[in-house]
Formats: structure tokens, C-alpha cells, sequence
């Protein structure tokens, strides 16, 4: 029973928007384009005899095909299982064997495999990912496997805690048939539709040395590292098909409402937000404060208006998603379904407390401190060293990001905050409204905010 | 003897007794103000230093110098039969008899009133400090531990890689301290802890930890509360202040106490109510232990949640909160020295209590499977299935984690691959032994396909088990999950925050922080044939609760 569980994931989007102490650099990297166009970065330290490797392929599953949500998430569960020589049991049992990590997954705008191994294990590891991104079986029974129990653990996902659901639905209705409203895991229904074909033609198209960044920290000798990853991924094949180019999502004016009725749900879920921001959004530090006052920590005006001087809710947040074009932006929270409008109300005045008021002094020294208080803990292991290095690469930002970022927040004042918050944050008429709960209980009170649209948790997708 | 004789005639014996009774009081007042003026930490040892530079000063002075009424000479330029060295001898027996008195007079004024402190130089002086140091092999000789006169136990393991620090406080309080009426009280102050002391208001403990760049967690189980705390260097006072205020003067007002009943009570629709598995786990566990307190769920029955009483608070926090029942442990860019001064400033006024009642409740032997069957919504149904076990300092618990590791540890573990991957019965699976004060459990949960047969897939499971205690595991699966577990605990050492719980966790279960090291040689020892016969005692039908939850019409299918 942990006193609040993940709070500080708190800005939740492809790259460490948090940031450096003033004493916080990263350490050197070397940075190295091969010929095929794939980019190494190697970052060496002999603290602890281990190494993390982090390998980013741009697309993701902001790239999956109409109504196949999900596909880039199949395929990157399908490299682990077979490559090259190794069937998908003896694949497993050779990172096991040495005690090794290693896992494939999709996000939004890339596929990942981090690896973490131990330093006398570096040959393995490199072979072991080299395989898997270029080599992979892609056997049509796994691929089967594979698919049907991911809609079988979503239709369980639908018993446990429905936090867990909780963004697809709301990233669903805000950005429609936008790419950044797929369900990254995919749907029951969209993955019904997703063939082995399919995930056979993913991978020529969309898979490729093209579009691959390798990050290694760790325990390893810079030259031979550097060597091996050349011969290794030096000459892999380009992907088939250009990345496709994604359009700004654009805010939809007014309020609108999904409700997603889970009959005898003694507790409603809510997600309220709009449209944000890109990544090239240039005022960093200002959002980072912004946030973090707003619903990024223990003492937020969310946390304090919600659970500290209510009880009504276990926990509250908000949090800003950045990808290559704007993201979300969205308060959440759950409540007993008897105080679901109360406390809705409570993050709308919330929110308009923040537009109004911004952040005074006192609250932004706090948050300052607090941001690169906490910022050397995310800098500290191999692994993390070497997915911090990846992210920087693919967002297309250097070190000095990070080295100088304690001097950009300390060059946030409260109007260059406020004129942020003004810019990112939605007003209180301009709202899309996620609620998952009891609908029969709910469902009238709801309608004051605007159109509701109805969707059983039943329903075999996330889109309404 | 004639230089005895001529020691005592010069006074040089008396100036030197005067000499140590004086220092002993300027380092009082010295180290009193010290605190105030907020000097750094080594500037009592820095006035230590010049007093005991001065010592051998004094007494050469004493010996080659004598007072006369006509002013300081040299004592071989005295006559002897002028010395008033005698008189001299007097008046310096006159003055310690006046410090003597002072002295006594503090010692008994700080007995009479509980809010003076004796100014903290005068113990490490009179009974110098253990700072223990490892003596066990293999143990980073840079780590020390110390025990304050209140007997708050801490250990400090300093690490500069970052400028950080992380400090975790165990608390020996948990679900199996509490009974009917009190069930989820050691959760509950795990929130009251945050709210508000006689000296800070509500949030100003976290207020003030954040705007000084720390953040914190804590989390409550069967047998400990945990708080944690990961901060900047910078912060270390401000931390030992904010930990010291709440463990001397937390407030526990009715009101608050109500409103936080009402965030316990989301928390608990979060984790039991709409959580399938969490409901069904909480079911096994009331039904696996009859007599036992790890039968109480750690949330609490929801109408203890609603009936605690003020004073069932007060006398909780008073016996479980005192110093004797916690161990502290800071890892990170600290020196032990100056931990354990700070530990002894803040934290040494607390008085200790009378230890807690211990836990005599044994659970009797199981005397058949135990069943049991929720029906609720759910697409996909669930089996926990479960076996009484030992505690964490049982000889059996370590080859049965390693079995685990063997069973459902990763992917290409044997009831993954038999289960999920090749008969496809189950979505997924996985295990944990508890590992705690007390014997606990080993305990098993599947997800399972919509439609799935439960009996069926509970058979396999049990087969699967059945069949490591008849013919147990292989030497490749043994070492597998040795390079797993090595490797795991390699990581688990590479943070400040790994290290900490690392060290925490021995120290609380296994009496010794040291033990946090022993895992390469102990499980170097594990033999295959341990793990068989510890199978064998386990996965007995008659040692066996399952679970099953799964829709109410899922049976009619059939």
C-alpha cells in the first residue's frame, strides 16, 4: 500500500523534460553516424560492472495503419520472440542464462529495446539486439500467440484497476482519428484486424538502420564497443518506406464529454485537458515549473485541492505528453462515484486558479529546487544514462540541455511562467471531459458539461 | 617517587584535574551554542582539539613556573621555605569543588526537567561512541552503524557518485501488529505521518521538503511501515528536522484524522474494490490464515477504517513510533560521522518506550485444501493459488526464492513456457514468497483466458508443482536462476536507493545489515536437492488455498 504510487512519472512523453541541478552534466559521449544513417552514442563509466544499452527506431505506433492500432506494438513483441538462429524459448533462455534484461516495446513515436546486461556479457548483448532489430523469425504462430492473448489481457486490463485504462480512452476521444488518439497496445477490436501479413510488411517498411539510434553506457571500452556496434549495425538495410509526415492536432472549442460506463463502479476516473504542446516548444523550463506546481508532486495544487484538504481522491495530477507535434495536456483523478461532480469542480477551479493566478515567488523557488533536487537520481544507473543519451538524439537536442538547464530554470521568472501557462494550459470553457464510472449514476449530472458520448467498457475498442 | 612527591608539591597533579574539569565545561558551553550559532558540524572537535593542545601547556607551566606574593617565577628561582604553593593547592581545591557542584547540578536539573538537554559534547566525552565497522567478509568497509542511548538504530553507507542522499526509516509496525477493530491503523499512520505535528501545520512537511528539492514515499505491509526520503545534500538538516519533529510531536487532530479516512477509503476502492486480482488476494489471505494477524488486510477492514478511536491512535503511534522500534538507514553523499552527530541532535531527545507486545500468535498446521470462489465482472478469470511456507530467516526461504525464479521468474521460465507460451491455458503468470518476520506464504496468481476451465488450469498448475517436489530441477535451471539472481541484485546495489533497502531489509528481517552482502555465497550453496525437498514440504494439497474469481454466469457455459 504505497502512499501514492507513480505520482512523479509526473510529465509523461518521450523525453526527460525534467531537468539538471546546477551541479548536474551529463557525462562525455561519443557520438558516431554510421554509413547506413544509424547513430551511436557511447558513454563510458566502470562504477559497476554492467551495461545498459537503449536502441530508439522512429515511427511507433503513431505510425500504425488505419485501424490497425496496435501493430507496432505486435512487432516489437515479435523481435524478442525468434531471431536468427534462436527460436522465441531459446531467445529467452540466452538473456536469462546470464541473468540479462532485455525487452522490445512501442511508444507513441518509436519502437525501444533496452538492454541491460552485465559487463562480461557485452558480446551477447550486441549480438542479441543486433539479431532481433535485423534478423528477426516474425514466425506466423508466434505472431498468433502473440495477438490473441494481447486482446485477451486487455479484456482483463478491463477488471483491474481502470487507471490502467484510463489514457487510451482519453487520448481516443481527444484526438480522434489523429495518430497520437491510437491506442499504442491497440484495441480487441483493431487487433482482430491485424494480419501476420501485416506484421511482415511493418517491418520492411517501417523497421530500419535508417531511422535507429543506439545508446550505450556503462562498464565497456569506448573503441571496441564503437567497432562491434559498427560491424554489427553498419550495414543494415534502410526501411522500405519514408516515415509518414503526422499534422498538428488542432483543440476542438467548447466541452465535450466520453463517459464510459462500468455498471457497479463504486469509483469514477476522470481525465480533463486539451491539446498542448510540440517538443520544439521552446520554453521548457517555464512549463516544467508550471507543471510541477500545478499537479507535478506531493503538494500540487491538485494533490492539495483534491486529496490534502478534501479527501476526496487518493491522488491527483496533471501531465503534459510533447511529441514531434503538439500533445496532450490533461488533470487526472478519481473519486467515489457520489463526489464525481465535486470533484470535477475542484480540478476545473483548480485549473482556473492556475490561469489566473500563475506561480509567485515563493512557488517557483520551491519547484526549482524541487526539479534539480530530484534530477541526479534519474542520471544515476547505466541504463538510465544510456536512455537519457537516446532521448536527447531523437528529440534532437545535445547535452547542454541537460548541463544547462539549471540555468534555464533559474532564468524562469513568474511572467515568463505565466505566459507559458497561458499558452499550454486549456481555459475552463475550452475542455474535453474522459469519465469512467457507473453511467447510471452519473450520467445526468455529467450532461451539464456539455455533449455526452456513451461507451460501454465492454465495447471491444477505445475510440466512441 | 621523588618525582610523584615533586608533582604534588608543584600543584602540577591539581592544574591538571582543574585543567580537565575546566574543558569539560567550556566544551558544555562551547557545544551548547555551537547548535545555535549553527557552526558546521566538526567545530566541537575543533575546540576539542585546541584544549587538548593546551593540556600539556598547562602543565609544564604548572611545573616550571609557581605563584608568590610578588607575582609568577620560575619555581627554581623560589625559596623554598617562601612557596605558598600550598595555599596555591588550596585555592585550585576550592575551584573544583565548585565545578564538582555545578556539575552535579546539571546532571540532576536534567533529570528533573525533561526539556533540558545535556549539551551533547559532554557524552561522546564521558562514554565515547560506537561507530561499529564491518567485520564480516565482503562488507564495503566504508558503511557504520551506531545505536543511540534511545536505541534508534542507524546505519549509514556513503556513496559521492551523486549529490544526493536517500534515507529509509523502518518502522517494526504492520498488519501483523493489529487485530479486530484496529485492522489497517499501521496504513493509516502511514498517511497521519504527513499530516501536520504540534510545530508544523498540514502539508508543511511536505511544503518544506520539496521547496528544499526532496521528495518522499512510504509504504505499509504486513510487517513494517516504511518511509523514505530522497533529497539533495543540501537538504540533510532540513530532513533531519522534518523526521525528528513528526516522530516527537505529531499531532493527530480529529479532523484531519476524519478527512484522511476519506482518502484511505479511495485508496481502497482503487486497489480492492475495482481491482479483481486485489480483491481476490485479499480473500486468500483471510482464508489461508485462521489464527495468524496476516489474515488482516493491510488497508484495513473498511468499518475499522471507519471506527478507530482517537485514542487507539495515541497509544498506536506512542508504543510503534518510539526509537527503539525503528532503524534508519542513509545511503549517499553523507559522512557517518556527521549522520550520527545529527542523528544524536535531533533525534537523541526522543525517549524511548517499552518494546511493543511481540507476535506469540503461531499459525497452526493447515489441516486441508481451503477453497474459495468469487463470482464478480470479469472477462478474464483469475486463480491464486497459495502455500504456507517460512519466514524470511528460514533455511528453506532462500531455495524456495531460487525455485521461484526457476518456476515463473522470466520468460523462459518452466511455467511461463508450460503455461502461457506451449498449452496457452493461462495469459500470464507469476510468484512471490513473502519473506517476512513471521512464517508467510508462497503464493502463485494466473491470469486466465475469457471462457478459460479453472479446475483444468488449476490441475496443470499444481501437476507442474507436484512434479518439482517428485523429481526436482536441473543443474542448468539451478544456475540460471543463481546468474538471474546475482545479476538482480548487482542492480539492486547500483542506486543510493537499492542500497538502502538493501541494507535496511537485512538489518530488519535478518538482525544484521551485513546480511545484505551474503546473497552470492548463499546461493552459491543451494543445492538442487535442497530445492526438491523444500518443494516437497510446501506443495502439499493439505498445505494449499486457492482462489477463483471469475463472472457468475461463467459456469454455465459449460
Amino acid at each position: 500500500m504505497n502512499r501514492l504510487t507513480g505520482l512523479l512519472a509526473a510529465l509523461a512523453l518521450a523525453l526527460p523534460v525534467s531537468a539538471g541541478a546546477d551541479d548536474v552534466t551529463l557525462p562525455a559521449a561519443e557520438r558516431v553516424v554510421l554509413e547506413n544513417g544509424t547513430v551511436v552514442i557511447l558513454s563510458e563509466n566502470h562504477d559497476v560492472p554492467l551495461i545498459g544499452l537503449e536502441a530508439l527506431v522512429r515511427g511507433g505506433a503513431a505510425s500504425d495503419p488505419d485501424e490497425k492500432y496496435g501493430l507496432a506494438s505486435l512487432v516489437a513483441g515479435l523481435l524478442e520472440r525468434g531471431a536468427g538462429e534462436r527460436s522465441a524459448v531459446e531467445f529467452a533462455e540466452a538473456v536469462a542464462a546470464v541473468g540479462g534484461e532485455l525487452n522490445a516495446s512501442a511508444g507513441l513515436e518509436s519502437l525501444s529495446v533496452s538492454a541491460d546486461f552485465m559487463s562480461k556479457d557485452a558480446d551477447l548483448m550486441v549480438e542479441l539486439v543486433a539479431e532481433m532489430l535485423q534478423r528477426p523469425q516474425l514466425k506466423r504462430a508466434e505472431f498468433t500467440k502473440l495477438r490473441d492473448r494481447s486482446i485477451n489481457l486487455l479484456k482483463a486490463a478491463k477488471g483491474s484497476d481502470p487507471s490502467n485504462l484510463m489514457p487510451a480512452y482519453a487520448n481516443a476521444f481527444l484526438f480522434g482519428d489523429h495518430p497520437y488518439g491510437n491506442p499504442v497496445g491497440g484495441s480487441e477490436s483493431s487487433l482482430a484486424k491485424i494480419s501476420h501479413g501485416d506484421a511482415l510488411a511493418y517491418y520492411q517498411n517501417m523497421i530500419g538502420g535508417d531511422r535507429l539510434i543506439i545508446s550505450v553506457s556503462g562498464d565497456f571500452e569506448l573503441a571496441a564497443m564503437r567497432e562491434a556496434l559498427t560491424t554489427a549495425f553498419g550495414e543494415w538495410r534502410a526501411a522500405a518506406e519514408p516515415l509518414p509526415d503526422i499534422a498538428a492536432a488542432v483543440a476542438v472549442p467548447g466541452a465535450r464529454v466520453l463517459l464510459i460506463d462500468k455498471p457497479g463502479a463504486t469509483q469514477s476516473y476522470f481525465r480533463i485537458g486539451n491539446i498542448g504542446v510540440a517538443e520544439s516548444y521552446p520554453k521548457r523550463a517555464e512549463l516544467e515549473l508550471a507543471n510541477t506546481v500545478f499537479g507535478g508532486r506531493f503538494t500540487s495544487m491538485l494533490m492539495t485541492e483534491l486529496r490534502t484538504k478534501s479527501g476526496l481522491s487518493y491522488g491527483a495530477r496533471s501531465s503534459v505528453a510533447r511529441y514531434t507535434q503538439p500533445g496532450s495536456v490533461f488533470i487526472s483523478s478519481f473519486t467515489e462515484t457520489s463526489t464525481t461532480v465535486e470533484a470535477i469542480e475542484v480540478a476545473i477551479s483548480t485549473l482556473g486558479q492556475l490561469r489566473d493566478n500563475g506561480l509567485d515567488d515563493a512557488m517557483i523557488v520551491s519547484a526549482r529546487n524541487y526539479v534539480m533536487g530530484q534530477f541526479p537520481p534519474r542520471l544515476e544507473t547505466a541504463a538510465q544514462l544510456a536512455g537519457v543519451f537516446a532521448m536527447l538524439e531523437a528529440v534532437g537536442l545535445d547535452a547542454s540541455y541537460i548541463n544547462n538547464y539549471g540555468a534555464s530554470l533559474a532564468a524562469a521568472t513568474g511572467e515568463s511562467i505565466a505566459a507559458v501557462i497561458d499558452e499550454v494550459y486549456p481555459t475552463p470553457d475550452n475542455l474535453v471531459f474522459v469519465v469512467l464510472g457507473d453511467a447510471e449514476l452519473i450520467r445526468d449530472q455529467l450532461a451539464a458539461y456539455g455533449p455526452v458520448t456513451e461507451l460501454s467498457i465492454s465495447e471491444p475498442r477505445f475510440h466512441p | 617517587m621523588a618525582l610523584f612527591s615533586e608533582l604534588r608539591r608543584r600543584n602540577v597533579l591539581k592544574v591538571a584535574l582543574l585543567y580537565a574539569l575546566g574543558s569539560l565545561v567550556v566544551l558544555w558551553i562551547v557545544g551548547g551554542s555551537l547548535n545555535w550559532l549553527g557552526a558546521p558540524v566538526w567545530a566541537n572537535e575543533f575546540v576539542l582539539l585546541v584544549l587538548a593542545l593546551g593540556f600539556p601547556v598547562a602543565l609544564i607551566f604548572a611545573w616550571a613556573y609557581e605563584i608568590t606574593p610578588s607575582g609568577l617565577k620560575k619555581s627554581l628561582d623560589v625559596d623554598q621555605t617562601q612557596s605558598i604553593v600550598f595555599k596555591t593547592g588550596q585555592k585550585l581545591n576550592a575551584a573544583m569543588a565548585v565545578l564538582a557542584v555545578l556539575g552535579v547540578l546539571a546532571l540532576v536539573g536534567e533529570r528533573l526537567l525533561p526539556t533540558f538537554e545535556l549539551p551533547k559534547i559532554i557524552e561522546p566525552i564521558l562514554l565515547p561512541p560506537v561507530y561499529e565497522e564491518p567485520d564480516a567478509e565482503g562488507v564495503p568497509a566504508e558503511i557504520r552503524a551506531h545505536t543511540l542511548g534511545n536505541g534508534l538504530r542507524i546505519i549509514v553507507w556513503p556513496d559521492h557518485d551523486i549529490p544526493n542522499v536517500v534515507m529509509y526509516n523502518f518502522v517494526r509496525a504492520g498488519a501483523r501488529n493489529e487485530y479486530p477493530g484496529i485492522t489497517g491503523l499501521s496504513h493509516f499512520f502511514e498517511h497521519m505521518m504527513f499530516n501536520g505535528t504540534k510545530r508544523r501545520e498540514q502539508g508543511e512537511f511536505d511544503e518544506t521538503m520539496e521547496a528544499a528539492g526532496g521528495s518522499n514515499n512510504a509504504y505499509t505491509s504486513e510487517d513494517l511501515t516504511v518511509y523514505m526520503d530522497w533529497f539533495p545534500r543540501s537538504a540533510i538538516e532540513t530532513i533531519f528536522d522534518l523526521e525528528a519533529d513528526r516522530l516527537h510531536h505529531l499531532a493527530i487532530d480529529p479532523e484531519v484524522v476524519e478527512s484522511e479516512r476519506g482518502v484511505v477509503y479511495s485508496e481502497r476502492r482503487s486497489g480492492v474494490d475495482n481491482d479483481n486480482d486485489g480483491m481476490l488476494n485479499e480473500q486468500l489471505m483471510a482464508t489461508a490464515f485462521v489464527a495468524h494477524p496476516y489474515q488482516i488486510p493491510v488497508i484495513g477492514w473498511p468499518s475499522d477504517i471507519e471506527n478507530w478511536s482517537q485514542q487507539d491512535l495515541e497509544s498506536y503511534f506512542r508504543r510503534y513510533y518510539a526509537p527503539n522500534n525503528l532503524t534508519m538507514v542513509f545511503t549517499g553523499d553523507v559522512d557517518a560521522r556527521e549522520i550520527f552527530a545529527m542523528a544524536k541532535r535531533y533525534f537523541g531527545p526522543i525517549p524511548s518506550q517499552p518494546p511493543p507486545k511481540p507476535v506469540t500468535t503461531v499459525e497452526p498446521e493447515q489441516q486441508g485444501e481451503r477453497r474459495l470462489l468469487i463470482e464478480a465482472e470479469a472477462q478474464a478469470p483469475l486463480i491464486h493459488m497459495a502455500f504456507h511456507a517460512g519466514s524470511a530467516t528460514d533455511p528453506e526461504t532462500l531455495p524456495l526464492s531460487v525455485l521461484l525464479n526457476i518456476l515463473v521468474g522470466d520468460d523462459s521460465s518452466r511455467l511461463h513456457q508450460q503455461l502461457v507460451e506451449n498449452e496457452q491455458v493461462a495469459l500470464a503468470i507469476g510468484g512471490f514468497q513473502m519473506e517476512g518476520l513471521d512464517p508467510g506464504l508462497v503464493y502463485f496468481y494466473l491470469t486466465l483466458p475469457p471462457g478459460a476451465d479453472t479446475d483444468d488450469v488449476e490441475n496443470r498448475l499444481f501437476s507442474a508443482l507436484d512434479r518439482v517436489a517428485e523429481e526436482g530441477i536441473t543443474e542448468a535451471e539451478l544456475q540460471k536462476a543463481r546468474n538471474i539472481m546475482i545479476a538482480d541484485y548487482w542492480r539492486s546495489l547500483s542506486t543510493i536507493n537499492g542500497k538502502a533497502a538493501a541494507l535496511g531489509r537485512a538489518e530488519v528481517f535478518f538482525g544484521d545489515y551485513q546480511q545484505a552482502f551474503s546473497l552470492p555465497d548463499d546461493l552459491a550453496a543451494v543445492t538442487a536437492a535442497e530445492i526438491q525437498q523444500a518443494a516437497a514440504n510446501v506443495f502439499r494439497r493439505a498445505n494449499m488455498t486457492v482462489g477463483v474469481l471469475r463472472s457468475p454466469d461463467a459456469g454455465d457455459e459449460e
